[in-house]
């Protein structure tokens, strides 16, 4: 700043914009400009010629002329967060988990500790971290900041003393997060990677947080009891309430406000959705598990399961796609209504849908797991099965063709089943190609103290295999066992060294089973739908696995299995095609045509509904 | 497909004089994260994040973008940061606070001056570097500070502050928080970029 005191001969005169007497203005030269944020504002000009200037008067001591800069603080937006108090676990929370006995599954996993923990000062170990992030439909700011200001979930975890089974792994920790702020969410992991127990942390520290008064979970009717043994597992504090029983029992149970979480199934919503709107009743949350069971927006089943009063909604499936992006659509009719369309271009899919699904694969997450080890069964029909293949094969033909227009994709199929089941036993001799396949590979297992599961989707598969296959003690699961021995079976599996085989259908046994321990499975037949037999196969490949799993898929060459395995194949590529986004699938499912094309068919012209 | 959240929008927070409601502190154990980031067109952010023990979150504030003025940046020279962070944005931030925390912990040396103007022990902490945004931490122009380890972390205080040292010493020896001291700033640099859309990076 100019000093007027340096100068000691001709003291110069500073002329200022706000003093004018005695004093002249002269604005010629340099400026310094002050302004602060109240508008003041201050012009002091100074000229390094001081020739120029001359004294008006006499010699006076300058003026001494402050310039004031303002006081004023910034402007500041501000948030409260009234409800932080309340959270944390009921009291008998804490008296009612059990301690943690069994071990981590993996070296790698999370460890839940304060940055404190250890014994040398110094060293400071960082803990991981995972936080919770503002879905991205969330547009208020004092609504995201609200997730993005709250703590890792580690530290809530820590702080409102959770204690779980075992330690999650940092991707479950992920998928709780990514649950834990959305209204609207599908976690569509990989069968085996553990949805349930996500859900079912996530509901617990909402419930805790008070976010959440009541929940809906809704999952097939098979599932009720799995369900039930996960929340005693991962939440033994929340009570809950199965829908079940008599009407004045079940009417009873959805009006009971003791229970903050209730288990219904699909079967059962179709008789007891009146009673939730007759009694006004509002879910805060409703849960689908498996929700592939609403992909067809047009059942009965769909339209009660979207007209359930609800806040949030999410679904929790393996498969959001089965065969066409129709399915994810009608996911979302549940979701968030009208959101998408079924003419969306594939890509535009992916990103509008990107911020609700979190997808994530086994190989992706759980490097060191062990693998499953696919083993393609390619296997020559045995003579007489030929025969009958031919003969059935060559006959079915001829009679569709002769259908001409009548000709319908229920004939098709019929003709695809017949030809299938040959391909499994012959109906004649009973000869099998693949039984003896089975049977010798079975041997080896058994010999190494190991257990099977077989799938077939025929009961009478089955049952022919349960006699075949007598010395190694199968065990049967499927349609025709009562649904409340079901468990009974799958214990006995477990605990009963004598039993080797389980044999199981895709319908009852591809779905919430844990069976883990089981280190081979058969795919006796393959199922239409590629989803089908992946969610069958990690019934055994699934978390806590300890060995490889070898997954023997039997198929007859030159036959109908062939011929649907290739369009299996390329309704797997439409899947990973979607998650990918990357390019467009060459075909989106098995439509009409390849189905009558299975036999060099033409669609008759008045069919034009897919199948 | 939002949904109400229980969070309380501050628009005329209560006016106080800082410092004079030590006897109204609780027993718990509040912290106030301060942190204050400057963008280089946008100029100085701050912002203000008070947990409770558990780290769970009491208040957020968070100023609106600041220019230091031509007449700040002659007057203050070298110092101008510690008179935009400390005097003027962590003040603020205190000042618009309902919570008054038992301890300030600062990520910038440069806030640190608010301490001549605060009753609150405030210490820098380093957490060694910043955020992933386009923002960088403002730096001192001043050299002597008394600086000390708290839990491991390297700490510094005001040297006219000598005795916050033990201060910090003993309140986080007392109960062994279980409070992680840097995370909470993580959470600051992203609640300013929700803020401030404009200062994150390409």
């Amino acid at each position: 700043m100019y000093d007027p005191s340096s100068h000691d001969i001709q003291r110069p005169v500073i002329h200022t914009s706000w003093s004018c007497e005695p004093w002249k203005v002269d604005f010629a030269e340099s400026t310094f400009s002050f302004e602060d944020e109240d508008g003041t504002q201050a012009n002091v000009q100074i000229n390094p010629d001081l020739s120029q200037y001359k004294l008006d008067s006499l010699w006076q001591a300058p003026r001494v002329l402050p310039i004031q800069l303002s006081q004023t603080l910034p402007k500041t937006i501000g948030f409260t967060f009234p409800e932080s108090p309340q959270w944390t676990p009921p009291a008998s929370a804490k008296e009612s988990v059990p301690p943690s006995t069994s071990k981590p599954p993996s070296k790698d996993l999370l460890t839940v500790t304060s940055s404190d923990e250890g014994s040398d000062e110094d060293q400071v170990a960082k803990p991981r971290i995972t936080r919770i992030r503002p879905p991205g439909d969330l547009v208020r700011l004092e609504d995201r900041l609200y997730y993005v200001l709250q703590p890792p979930l580690e530290t809530l975890v820590q702080s409102a003393k959770l204690t779980f089974p075992f330690q999650p792994f940092p991707y479950q920790m992920e998928g709780i997060a990514f649950l834990f702020p959305r209204s609207a969410a599908i976690l569509a992991d990989e069968m085996g990677l553990g949805k349930t127990m996500q859900a079912i942390t996530s509901i617990r520290m909402l419930l805790l947080s008070g976010e959440l008064q009541n929940v809906l979970l809704v999952c097939p009717k098979p599932l009720v009891t799995n369900w039930m043994r996960e929340f005693r597992q991962w939440a033994p504090e929340i009570p809950l309430a199965i829908i079940e029983g008599d009407s004045a029992k079940r009417n009873w149970i959805w009006t009971n406000p003791q229970a903050p979480v209730k288990i219904a199934n699909y079967e059962l919503m179709m008789r007891d959705h009146e009673i939730l709107h007759e009694q006004g009743l509002h879910f805060d949350l409703v849960v689908l598990d498996e929700a592939q069971r609403i992909k067809n927006r047009n059942s009965s089943t769909s339209e009660i399961i979207r007209s359930i009063p609800r806040t949030r909604s999410w679904a929790l499936t393996g498969t959001p796609i089965e065969n066409s992006v129709e399915d994810l659509v009608s996911i979302f009719e549940f979701l968030s209504p009208g959101y998408l369309r079924d003419d969306m271009h594939l890509k535009s899919l992916g990103k509008a849908t990107r911020d609700y699904i979190l997808r994530r694969t086994k190989d992706k997450v759980l490097t060191d797991m062990p693998p499953k080890l696919f083993r393609p069964a390619e296997l020559e029909l045995t003579s007489d099965q030929r025969a009958s293949y031919k003969s059935a094969e060559e006959d079915g033909i001829i009679q569709l063709s002769e259908m001409a227009e009548s000709v319908t994709i229920h004939h098709v199929f019929e003709l695809v089943l017949r030809l299938k089941q040959i391909c499994n036993f012959d109906p004649v001799t009973g000869a099998s190609a693949k039984l003896e396949r089975l049977e010798a590979d079975l041997e080896e297992v058994a010999a190494s103290g190991q257990k099977a599961i077989i799938f077939s989707q025929w009961v009478e598969t089955l049952e022919v295999l349960n006699e075949r296959l007598a010395k190694y003690h199968p065990l049967q699961y499927h349609g025709r066992i009562p649904s409340n021995k079901r468990d009974g079976v799958i214990d006995q599996f477990k605990n009963n060294p004598k039993n080797k085989v389980i044999l199981m259908s895709y319908g009852a046994g591809a779905v919430g089973l844990n069976l883990q321990f089981c280190h081979y499975v058969f795919l006796f037949d393959r199922w239409w739908n590629p989803a089908v037999e992946d969610q069958a196969i990690n019934r055994a490949h699934r978390l806590g696995v300890k060995q490889p799993v070898t997954v023997t898929r039997m198929m007859s060459l030159e036959t109908i299995e062939q011929r649907i395995h290739d369009v299996l194949e390329q309704k797997r590529d439409l899947f990973n095609t979607l998650f990918a986004e990357t390019g467009t699938p060459q075909n989106l499912g098995l439509n009409q045509k390849e189905i009558f094309g299975l036999f060099g068919l033409n669609v008759p012209k008045y069919q034009v509904k897919a199948a | 497909m939002p949904h109400r959240l229980g969070m309380e929008c501050l628009d005329s927070p209560p006016q106080f004089q800082i410092g004079m409601q030590e006897s109204t502190r609780k027993v718990t154990k509040n912290i106030g994260f301060l942190t204050v980031r400057h963008h280089e067109l946008h100029g100085f952010f701050g912002g203000y994040l008070i947990v409770n023990e558990l780290a769970r979150p009491l208040e957020f504030h968070c100023t609106l973008p600041i220019l230091p003025t031509r007449a700040q940046q002659i007057l203050y020279g070298n110092t101008l940061n510690e008179f935009v962070c400390g005097e003027q944005i962590a003040r603020a931030l205190v000042t618009k606070a309902k919570t008054i925390p038992d301890a300030l912990l600062a990520d910038s040396l440069a806030v640190l001056t608010l301490r001549h103007m605060h009753s609150v022990p405030i210490g820098f902490i380093d957490t060694l570097q910043a955020g992933d945004s386009g923002m960088n931490r403002p730096a001192s122009g001043r050299t002597e500070y008394r600086r000390f380890k708290a839990l491991g972390h390297p700490m510094a205080v005001l040297p006219e502050y000598e005795s916050d040292c033990g201060f910090f010493s003993s309140l986080f020896a007392q109960g062994k928080p279980p409070l992680d001291l840097l995370e909470p700033f993580g959470r600051i640099e992203e609640a300013l970029q929700e803020a401030h859309p404009a200062t994150k990076a390409a």
